[in-house]
């Protein structure tokens, strides 16, 4: 690591000489903590508090971005409340419910950091926030979480996602690790990439793979902020799964042209057959069964074939549209009102 | 010398106007009334010199309408006023560098079709910025970059044109010289109390023009008279050397959380100023909290530069900023109107009569905007006449 030491804040000091900034041990990088949140007004103090404590511990110059995804409770009122007294703490609100992923990513198009922390408040343990970033800070681009257990959930989630995780690295070839979360710290050039990602369908966690830069997994214990966890649903895992394999890879598409390529083949043969059947051997009656399941194979690719590029082309109709990926309401900065002294100089009397 | 007693009358004050704050404002007026309607003025600051604050500190940009996409009036009015400030006080006019605004794709309030449309029709000059200056931006965040025509002024050359219009019309100026309060003598006259190096003093007129801008409600309250709602906020602009691709252009992104960065004339640097870190903190007057004074929160303000966020957010958008060496900051307190947090828009404050007859307090955000403040001027005396 060079070792530029801050130039920038040694030179703020010599022009304000009441500045006083204390040493800390990370002072020459500058942190990022992006949190999305939604309807989350019964953790989000909790969280805040927690997250200010230790960025404030461990950085001289640091922010920390909430994104709030169209909440419909009071969570942006009470993270406004901190705005007052916390400073470096930005909210940006979003015009309505765009989903995690396009809320983390309007998160990352918004930090100045050196190196940005993404994180969960429900289940992710701000007293990291200090290891993963060191660990960034030794090279790779992204330092992404892996939770040490899966919550306990039904069988037929705990098969699907081997199942998913399996599917993605031996069929997509995309290398997803497994039980991978959102707790994530970047460097600043893998920000720079991802945000150039314009993709609607958003899975951040297959674009630290993709952006390249190399990632490092940590094996960390989530750490639950309620009682119950908001889980998905059987039907929502298996859509997140079916848009995730259809953002990440053509594959299955180029599967379903080889299929074609191989039945049409078959068919060719079939042809070839029926017609020397036809030119050598007289008095057929049989065949009938062959007629029904011949063409009921047929169908059935067909239809898969079908149903595949109906994925594809849907896809590429949203892609194509090429609408912003989300709107921002409104973005509010911390106003700290002056420290104590200044309270001094409040006139009450007026001469 | 004090008028005091039942004797007073406005004919027996010393002055027609004291006009209170020797900044770009207070001096402008005082040459106005002395020439449009020859008054006896005299004109009260307490610093050491003219245009030592809010005049001085700031990006002395000349608006010419570029700034407010989302208030057509300021814009209009800047348009305006444009061409006779540049004019008027042409010596102190900057313009041997080039301007340009570009458009952020998100977070931005307007698209370049909309800022270009605007433009055009306020008749603002406007077209796309060569591929040179183009290539400065990052195309993933900038949705495009103009050309426009903006200028600068040397506030240390305006404050010497100012000095001279002042010697012409043979206006009084007292420096070191703090308005303490204004009271009403029987008569009518105003008589205002002063705090100076040899103690206190006092002088009377037929008007007090209160110009003092953030500390218009110190002399209000000190006075025993309402205070105006007004909103405050601690500013700091970098002063910082620019890498060569910047030399001599000034850049602003429009129109969201974003930054201008321009020349500054005085010392030969750029200005940096950040939407979302120039301002440390702000108040309002009036509120709950009680009243502060803006110039003791000034004094003493923490003083941590913000030039650590504020550069790492422009590099962002202009990778070559990277480059900027900081060499100091310009701190001080930047006082709006509490409407134009919503519309952006830069409206004049003039009211008279406030609080005591003939106590008049204005503030105006731009320095073009002495012209409007002029015409309103007249306008009001020519119905009081009628």
């Amino acid at each position: 690591m060079s070792e530029s030491s801050g130039q920038t804040p040694a030179a703020g000091r010599a022009a304000s000489p009441e500045a006083t900034i204390p040493s800390k041990r990370s002072s020459d990088c500058f942190v990022s903590v992006v949190a999305p949140v939604h309807n989350d007004a019964d953790i989000v103090e909790a969280f805040l508090r927690e997250v200010i404590a230790v960025v404030k511990r461990e950085y001289e110059n640091y922010e920390l971005v909430l994104v709030d995804d169209g909440s419909t409770d009071d969570t942006a009122a009470r993270v406004a409340s901190f705005l007052e007294q916390e400073r470096c703490i930005r909210l940006i609100r979003l015009s309505r419910r765009f989903g995690q992923d396009i809320a983390i990513s309007a998160g990352l198009d918004t930090v100045i950091g050196d190196f940005v922390v993404v994180m969960l408040p429900e289940s992710d343990p701000p007293e990291l926030i200090a290891e993963v970033v060191e660990r960034c800070r030794r090279g790779p681009g992204i330092v992404y979480g892996i939770r040490a257990h899966r919550p306990s959930e039904s069988l037929v989630m705990k098969v699907g996602s081997r199942l998913f995780y399996w599917y993605f690295r031996r069929v997509l070839g995309v290398d997803l690790p497994p039980n991978s979360t959102d707790f994530r710290a970047y460097s600043r050039q893998s920000v720079n990439a991802i945000t150039r990602i314009k993709d609607h369908l958003r899975y951040l966690r297959t674009f630290g793979t993709y952006v390249g830069f190399g990632g490092e997994p940590f094996v960390y214990q989530p750490r639950p902020r309620r009682a119950r966890l908001r889980s998905r649903t059987l039907g929502e895992a298996i859509g997140l799964a079916i848009n995730m394999t259809v953002a990440n890879s053509t594959r299955p598409l180029r599967i379903v042209s080889v299929l074609g390529l191989a039945l049409s083949g078959l068919c060719v043969l079939h042809i070839v057959y029926v017609l020397l059947l036809h030119a050598f051997v007289r008095d057929i009656v049989e065949g009938w069964a062959t007629q029904q399941v011949y063409g009921s194979v047929m169908f059935m690719f067909m239809f898969v074939i079908l149903a595949t590029l109906c994925e594809y082309v849907g896809r590429l109709l949203g892609e194509v549209k090429d609408r912003p990926l989300y709107f921002v309401l409104e973005e509010r900065t911390s106003s700290v009102l002056l420290v104590d002294e200044q309270r001094k100089n409040v006139v009450t009397e007026t001469d | 010398m004090p008028t005091s007693g039942s004797a007073a009358t406005s004919d027996r004050a010393e002055v027609d106007t004291i006009i209170v704050g020797g900044g770009f404002f207070g001096c402008g007026l005082a040459v106005h009334l002395r020439r449009s309607l020859g008054q006896r003025v005299v004109l009260l600051e307490m610093e050491e010199d003219l245009l030592q604050r809010a005049s001085y500190a700031n990006q002395a940009r000349v608006h010419n309408g570029y700034h407010y996409p989302r208030s057509l009036l300021t814009a209009v009015r800047c348009r305006v006023d444009f061409p006779r400030f540049t004019h008027d006080y042409r010596e102190c006019i900057v313009d041997d560098f080039e301007k340009y605004y570009a458009v952020g794709r998100d977070f931005s309030k307007v698209t370049a079709a909309q800022f270009r449309l605007f433009c055009e029709r306020v008749g603002a000059p406007i077209q796309v910025a060569p591929a040179a200056i183009r290539k400065l931006f990052d195309p993933a965040l900038v949705e495009e970059v103009f050309t426009v025509r903006e200028v600068a002024f040397d506030a240390v050359k305006l404050k010497e044109i100012v000095l001279r219009q002042l010697a012409e019309c043979r206006i009084e100026v007292r420096l070191r010289t703090e308005a303490k309060c204004v009271r009403r003598l029987e008569g009518g006259a105003l008589e205002v109390t002063c705090r100076t190096p040899e103690g206190e003093d006092r002088i009377t007129g037929a008007a007090v023009l209160n110009c003092t801008y953030s500390r218009l409600n110190k002399l209000l309250i000190d006075s025993d008279l309402p205070p105006i709602r007004l909103k405050h906020e601690l500013t700091e602009m970098p002063l910082v050397e620019v890498p060569d691709e910047v030399r001599g252009r000034g850049f602003t992104m429009m129109c969201g959380p974003f930054f201008s960065i321009m020349p500054f004339p005085p010392r030969g640097l750029h200005t940096l100023s950040h939407v979302r870190y120039t301002p440390h903190c702000e108040w309002m007057d009036g509120a709950a909290a009680g009243w502060r004074d803006p110039y003791a929160v000034l004094r003493r303000a923490v003083r941590t530069t913000s030039f650590p966020h504020m550069i790492r957010d422009v590099a962002r958008y202009m990778p070559c900023l990277k480059g900027c060496t900081y060499v100091d900051s310009i701190w001080e307190i930047k006082t709006v109107l509490p409407k134009s947090e919503v519309d952006d828009s830069r409206p004049v404050l003039y009211r008279r009569d406030c609080g005591l007859p003939n106590l008049t307090c204005l503030l105006g955000g731009k320095i073009d905007n002495i012209y409007d403040i002029v015409a309103v001027m007249s306008a009001m005396d020519e119905t009081r006449r009628a």
